[in-house]
């Protein structure tokens, strides 16, 4: 079972620990059939700063190369800045060698289409079957391309699409004080540039060295956040932010130190958003009901899909959402900017709001509606999922069911959503309810069944 | 048809076309079953030929030897003794040459090369073939992957080691004309003229990635046809001519005479059976015979070989660097012993121009000076299941030759020999025959014809 998940080819992807599962025969392979799959253009490539990252650039480039794509190296940048790249240069597609969240171990390779977006279901099946049957295209050496480096240009681009939407005047007149932990990630250096250079804070910055190691569990929950709250009081900052080592999701800190609950980070950003301009919002289903009342104040409608950023951006783009995310995992999506989990763009629309309104972030987040949220994980068994939905259901008569990732329950005063992980071999377990007490007592119901 | 039997995994590592036989996934898969095999930790120099493919295998050797833990010193576009001098003076535990020399553009290939900048040995290419073939192998855990750095001393290293070896200013005198065949040549002699005020005037100088302005060989026949009427043009002393990772080469005299590829090792073994110690001549079977001749001027010796850089570095191992006076191949490819294991076109170059200084004379006067023999190259492909008999055959056909077979079949005759053997390179069969004087012309058309009558 273990030794399974230490890799793992599906249609997100390549993911495993590095050595013997994640060798760079395997991604120089996989880049290969990537290669051959968005045909004989630019690949942009880049990666976070994992120690395993350099390795596993170079198989990448090398099977990009073989397979006759020309290939951009763009050095050590977060995901978000890496899409928006392919999308500026219009490229054939691109490749992030990241794990994310995931422990340092572990390594993945994210994949972009020409748009620099994540490819759609059916794109990705297609892939695999390439990789899976091996014959990949064969460049010779006088159709073989060369690498470019470009280290410079990524980040400026980035920004600048995100100063098209956030008036970095108005917030460099407040001259914030902000902490950040970057986690040594890849947004460590970008981040030190947007928020002090650009938009004009007072930064405290700790962990911002990508050639370190990352110093906490790099899945920014608040937990794991405790060096970024002594931090915040220490300095006194009007807001403290922490990154994953790809710079795709957020977690934000108040004035007094406390970690917000992600959730009502995409809340928040998502109250922003809509004050700038009205329309459609999408999330995932595990995400808080504090998204349709935030919505319900400006008028706007919520589609809610499977969980996984690649689902949210589809139905973004059907229903032309002005705004959109994944609440647990602190993913804010702006399509203005560029359809991707964005943490700068966040970081941005908090402060932007806060410069505008003169209130503090905790006076923000203190507009929220109150939801009361517990979330669990089990070990992924065959055919556990199953007999926990049907028992569920059983115990919950009446209740509202939305069957399209897993099932989720919904009732007057909560919701409980069982769903199996997409990147883990694991079952989880989301709560929420108006009080306490119906948190609790649906997240014993869901224990009680298991 | 060629193109799709390319590929060509052997002691000498691997070759092919790239993408009709070689693939990124031969590349890494090799350079993973390298970093296997070399003891855990410790650099590894990685240096390539201008070949655009080189890029592609370059990525590829360099993200597997991080992976099996190794560090990695990139050295860049340089030439094959470049890397072999480096990997002695950062006390690398190996390295890894990406480029197929001789071979036209389209064509790669990797050579492994252990600590001390020597080719594998028999025993050690048998073993790497042997994890490769495997494919199990010993990747390091997260935290224990390999550095990756970027070296760009190797060139000024390496013209430190020529500059104490050879009397360069001496060599200042003569002009001398060198077509670079869009190879690693190039980069070293221009920055030889920067460093060292030397009069070379260089052709085809620029590197190429995608097509070489000549095929990159230094036969007779490229030399008389790129180099020979150039050089009393521009008035200069000597022509070079080098291959594209400049281990080989071949010369061109002030009179625009191109000599044969075999005159290379014939005049080193002169140069330093006469100045060194050594008395033993390395060579293989296909080698000009004139070497005897050389050789037993100054009471030397002539230990031919099989075919292949593998059996001189197992012979090499029997003997004393001492001993040996100089060892190499008709090809052009020779290595001297004060620079061990390293066949370095561009020493020979600064050897043969050193003998033209200490002697006085011009180069068309030091090969005038050596009795002539002519030698016959060609090549044919057969069906393989007829090789031995082939051999058999031919043995049989000239009862009043010596036969040797260890490598193919060679015949030899007072004045004359004749060698068929199965190319290591390429899937044909060779034929050499050389004699005393006149081509041996019937002898090789008969050699040819019976093996013509086994092709495919």
């Amino acid at each position: 079972m273990s030794r399974v998940h230490q890799l793992k080819i599906s249609v997100s992807g390549v993911r495993g620990v590095v050595g013997e599962f994640l060798t760079p025969n395997l991604a120089s392979a996989f880049a290969q059939a990537f290669g051959t799959y968005v045909g004989p253009g630019p690949v942009v490539v880049a990666r976070d700063t994992r120690a395993s990252g350099e390795m596993l650039v170079r198989a990448v480039a090398c099977g990009l190369l073989a397979a006759g794509c020309e290939v951009i190296k763009i050095g050590i940048a977060p995901t978000p800045t890496a899409q928006i790249y392919v999308a500026d240069i219009r490229a054939a597609g691109g490749i992030a060698v990241t794990a994310s969240h995931n422990p340092p171990e572990y390594n993945a390779l994210k994949l972009f289409n020409s748009e620099g977006l994540f490819f759609n279901r059916y794109e990705r099946a297609e892939l695999l079957d390439v990789y899976h049957q091996s014959e990949f295209r064969q460049a010779l050496n006088e159709d073989m391309r060369r690498i470019v480096i470009d280290a410079e240009t990524a980040s400026e681009r980035h920004f600048a699409r995100i100063l098209r939407h956030i008036d970095a005047e108005k917030i460099r007149r407040r001259r914030f004080r902000v902490a950040l932990d970057a986690v040594n990630g890849a947004g460590s250096r970008m981040s030190v540039r947007f928020l002090r250079d650009i938009l004009g804070c007072e930064l405290h910055a700790i962990h911002a060295d990508p050639a370190k190691p990352f110093p906490r569990e790099p899945e920014p929950r608040p937990e794991v956040l405790g060096e970024l709250s002594e931090l915040v009081l220490r300095v006194r900052a009007d807001a403290g932010f922490a990154q994953d080592p790809d710079g795709d999701r957020l977690a934000v800190a108040g004035e007094t130190g406390r970690v917000f609950d992600n959730d009502d980070v995409l809340a928040l950003a998502i109250d922003c958003a809509l004050r700038k301009q009205k329309g459609p919002v999408v999330v995932n289903l595990t995400t808080s009901s504090a998204v349709d009342d935030i919505a319900a104040r400006h008028g706007c409608p919520v589609f809610r899909t499977p969980v996984g950023e690649a689902n949210v951006v589809e139905r973004m783009r059907a229903v032309r959402a002005v705004i959109g995310g994944e609440g647990a995992n602190g993913g804010i999506i702006f399509p203005a900017v560029h359809p991707c989990r964005d943490s700068y763009l966040g970081m941005a629309l908090l402060l932007e709001r806060m410069a505008e309104t003169g209130e503090t972030m905790n006076a923000l987040a203190a507009s929220l509606p109150r939801y009361w949220r517990r979330s669990g994980k089990l070990p992924f068994a065959h055919g556990r999922l199953g007999q926990l939905m049907q028992a569920l259901e059983a115990a919950l008569p009446g209740a509202r069911a939305d069957r399209t990732d897993g099932l989720k329950l919904m009732l007057d005063d909560g919701w409980v959503h069982v769903r199996a992980s997409n990147t883990e071999p694991i079952l989880r377990i989301a709560v929420e309810g108006k009080t306490r007490e119906a948190a609790d007592r649906l997240y014993r119901l869901a224990e009680s069944l298991c | 048809m060629r193109a799709a039997r390319s590929l060509r995994i052997s002691p000498a590592g691997v070759r092919g076309i790239v993408g009709h036989g070689l693939t990124a996934a031969h590349g890494l898969d090799f350079a993973a079953a390298f970093g296997t095999f070399l003891e855990p930790g410790g650099t590894v120099v990685v240096g390539r030929d201008p070949r655009v493919s080189s890029l592609m295998l370059r990525e590829g050797v360099a993200s597997a030897l991080l992976a099996t833990g190794h560090d990695v010193a990139d050295l860049g576009i340089v030439s094959t003794p470049v890397i072999q001098h480096a990997i002695g003076r950062l006390n690398a535990a190996g390295g890894v040459s990406i480029g197929a020399s001789h071979n036209p553009a389209e064509w790669n290939a990797l050579k492994f090369l252990a600590a001390g900048g020597s080719y594998l040995s028999s025993a050690q290419s048998e073993e790497l073939l042997d994890i490769y073939h495997l494919k199990k192998f010993r990747f390091a855990d997260w935290t224990s992957l390999g550095r990756y750095s970027e070296d760009g001393s190797a060139i000024d290293a390496y013209l430190d080691i020529l500059a104490g070896a050879f009397d360069l200013d001496s060599l200042r005198r003569f002009r001398v004309l060198i077509d670079c065949t869009n190879g690693t040549s190039g980069l070293i002699l221009r920055r030889m003229i920067e460093r060292f005020g030397l009069r070379f005037i260089l052709i085809n100088e620029a590197l190429e990635g995608r097509a070489f302005v000549h095929e990159p060989s230094t036969t007779k026949k490229m030399a008389e046809l790129q180099l020979a009427p150039l050089v009393p043009t521009v008035g200069a002393d000597a022509g070079f001519l080098f291959d594209i990772d400049s281990d080989r080469v071949a010369f061109v005299t002030e009179q625009g005479e191109a000599a044969s590829e075999e005159m290379v090792i014939a005049v080193l073994a002169d140069e330093r059976l006469e100045q060194g110690a050594g008395k033993i001549v390395l060579t293989n079977l296909s080698t000009t015979a004139l070497l005897e001749e050389v050789a037993a001027k100054h009471g030397g010796q002539v230990v031919r070989l099989p075919v292949g850089r593998q059996a001189v570095i197992d012979a090499l191992a029997g003997l004393r660097l001492e001993q040996i006076a100089v060892a190499g191949e008709g090809t052009g490819a020779v290595m001297l012993p004060q620079f061990p294991y390293v066949y370095d076109g561009i020493a020979s170059m600064l050897a043969i121009l050193t003998r033209m200084a200490r002697r006085g004379e011009p180069l068309s006067a030091l090969i005038a000076g050596y009795p002539a023999w002519s030698i016959l190259k060609g090549k044919i492909p057969v069906r393989t299941h007829f090789i031995p008999e082939l051999f058999d055959e031919l043995e049989k056909r000239f009862p009043d030759a010596r036969a040797n077979r260890r490598d193919g079949l060679r015949l030899d005759w007072d004045g004359r020999w004749a060698h068929v053997r199965v190319s290591q390179t390429e899937p044909v069969i060779r034929v050499i025959c050389e004699q005393r004087g006149a081509a041996p012309r019937r002898l090789f058309d008969e050699i040819m014809d019976l093996v013509r009558s086994y092709s495919a």
